[in-house]
């Protein structure tokens, strides 16, 4: 059964004109006026199926518009999920939400820079396939990008074996945060390190990796580097060579900082001072602090008690409390429990 | 008659009405927010000012990349009335410009060129 759209007005068009043929209007001015009707109907009725056939037209054409438009931004969307992995998700997300520009232009700003290696990697690795090496090193890459994603680090570069993150750019959760993001960090990079020396020595290779962490806070100049075709986001300065610096003076599987480090993370670390160094482009001499132990923010590492703030401070290794000491701190900690009411 | 020139938006079409000469141009894209008012007053004054032409020989260029029904409806008005002018003695001659790949725009061009048949209707396919 065939339907037509404007079946009505069609019918009503052939009524129109059986009447004016059937003569049935006797009057003739009247017969004159009502076929000037009937040619104006016919005339209105073609513009608008005219109009009709136009619109779905236009909606067909803008269909097409639209579902080529969402190919094409698919297409982008997945192109700029593979550009991605080629820059930090900072960066990235600071440059596809505008925040940032793509051009030249730098800034200075206090970061807390992270500079690691792994100790003598060309030699620990001069007996690998470069199979097996590839795998390893991707491997370790991914683990400890992993982590430092997890702690919002802005992944600068990878170099060879060593890697450059920075704290406090694109965004910084205030000086104090980024330094203490970057410290927990690096514990439990190489605290993670510990379990897969035991992977990979469990996989064959003798030699597993041993990394060292070097971490300084300073002025930087941080923003894009290069030339306008091809251009980096880094960050340059004397701060960032001395946390390179500070990596190679730190002990295979330790974390070492310098003071203006250690002064905004100190309520959450024991540390061990070691002996100045000086640093080219740096004029002051540069005490590091090789961190021994750390806080995780749950107040609890084992044995060990950690808390502090305004008017309260409190550390408790239990595994150095001799017995009759123990007794006492116990009896302290009730009293002070006490007090609080 | 003054002569009406107006700048083409995004939305709405290059006016290029000049009555001393007898030359009128549409260019562009159309779909004004409020149709009636960017053609109402234009497609009263065009009405009073053909009604009133005789022997007189006109020139009107339709040069569209996109228009909405409600444009195309003014449009169908202006056929109309162009139609009616050549009706009356008039040489009317209506040139429908449109990209020569610009499948939609040239079958509309045809189909509204249909409805003349006391003008000059002229296809004009540009690159």
């Amino acid at each position: 059964m065939s339907f037509d759209l404007f079946e009505k007005e069609v019918r009503i068009l052939e009524r129109a004109k059986a009447l004016l043929e059937s003569g049935a209007i006797a009057d003739k001015d009247i017969a004159k006026e009502f076929a000037k009707l009937h040619k104006g109907y016919a005339k209105l009725f073609k513009t608008t199926r005219r109009l009709v056939k136009m619109s779905d037209r236009n909606e067909e054409k803008l269909n097409k518009l639209a579902h080529s438009l969402d190919e094409k931004s698919t297409m982008l969307e997945q192109l700029s999920v593979k550009l991605s992995k080629y820059l930090s998700p900072q960066v990235y997300e600071s440059i596809f939400s505008g925040a940032q520009d793509a051009s030249l232009t730098t800034k200075r700003k206090k970061l807390t820079v992270f500079f690691s290696d792994i100790k003598d990697f060309t030699r620990t690795t001069e007996d690998l396939q470069p199979e097996d090496l590839t795998s390893l090193l991707n491997m370790y890459f991914t683990e400890m990008s992993f982590i430092a994603l997890k702690h919002g680090a802005t992944i600068d570069k990878f170099i060879g074996d060593a890697m450059l993150m920075f704290f406090g750019d694109p965004k910084s959760r205030g000086v104090e945060e980024d330094a203490r993001c970057c410290l927990r960090m690096a514990v439990e990079m190489q605290r993670r390190m510990v379990n897969l020396k035991k992977i990979w020595l469990e996989q064959g290779y003798d030699k597993p990796f041993q990394m060292r962490i070097g971490i300084n806070t300073g002025y930087c100049n941080v923003g894009n580097f290069g030339s306008e075709d091809r251009m980096d986001y880094t960050i340059i300065g004397g701060e960032v060579n001395l946390a390179a610096r500070l990596e190679s003076n730190c002990d295979p599987g330790g974390v070492l900082m310098s003071y203006e480090t250690y002064a905004l993370v100190k309520d959450l670390v024991e540390t061990e001072e070691r002996e100045p160094i000086r640093v080219k482009g740096i004029r002051r001499e540069v005490k590091p602090f090789s961190v021994l132990n750390v806080n995780d923010g749950s107040g609890v590492e084992g044995n060990v008690f950690r808390q502090s703030c305004d008017g309260f401070s409190l550390f408790l290794n239990q595994d150095k409390l001799s017995g009759q000491d123990r007794e006492k701190v116990r009896q302290e900690l009730i009293d002070a429990l006490d007090s609080l009411g | 008659m003054k002569n009406i020139k107006i700048e083409a938006t995004d939305r709405s079409p290059e006016l290029d009405l000049n009555f001393e000469m007898n030359s009128f141009c549409i260019k562009g894209e159309s779909y004004p927010e409020d149709v009636t008012e960017f053609y109402g007053g234009i497609l009263k004054s065009m009405e009073n000012y053909f009604s009133n032409l005789e022997g007189e020989t006109i020139d009107f260029c339709f040069e569209l990349i996109y228009f909405n029904s409600s444009s195309a409806k003014v449009f169908m008005s202006l056929f109309d009335m162009l139609e009616e002018a050549a009706e009356e003695g008039n040489t009317v001659n209506v040139e429908w410009v449109y990209v020569s790949d610009d499948d939609n725009m040239e079958e509309l061009g045809e189909e509204f060129g249909e409805d003349l048949e006391a003008a000059n209707f002229i296809m004009k396919p540009v690159e």
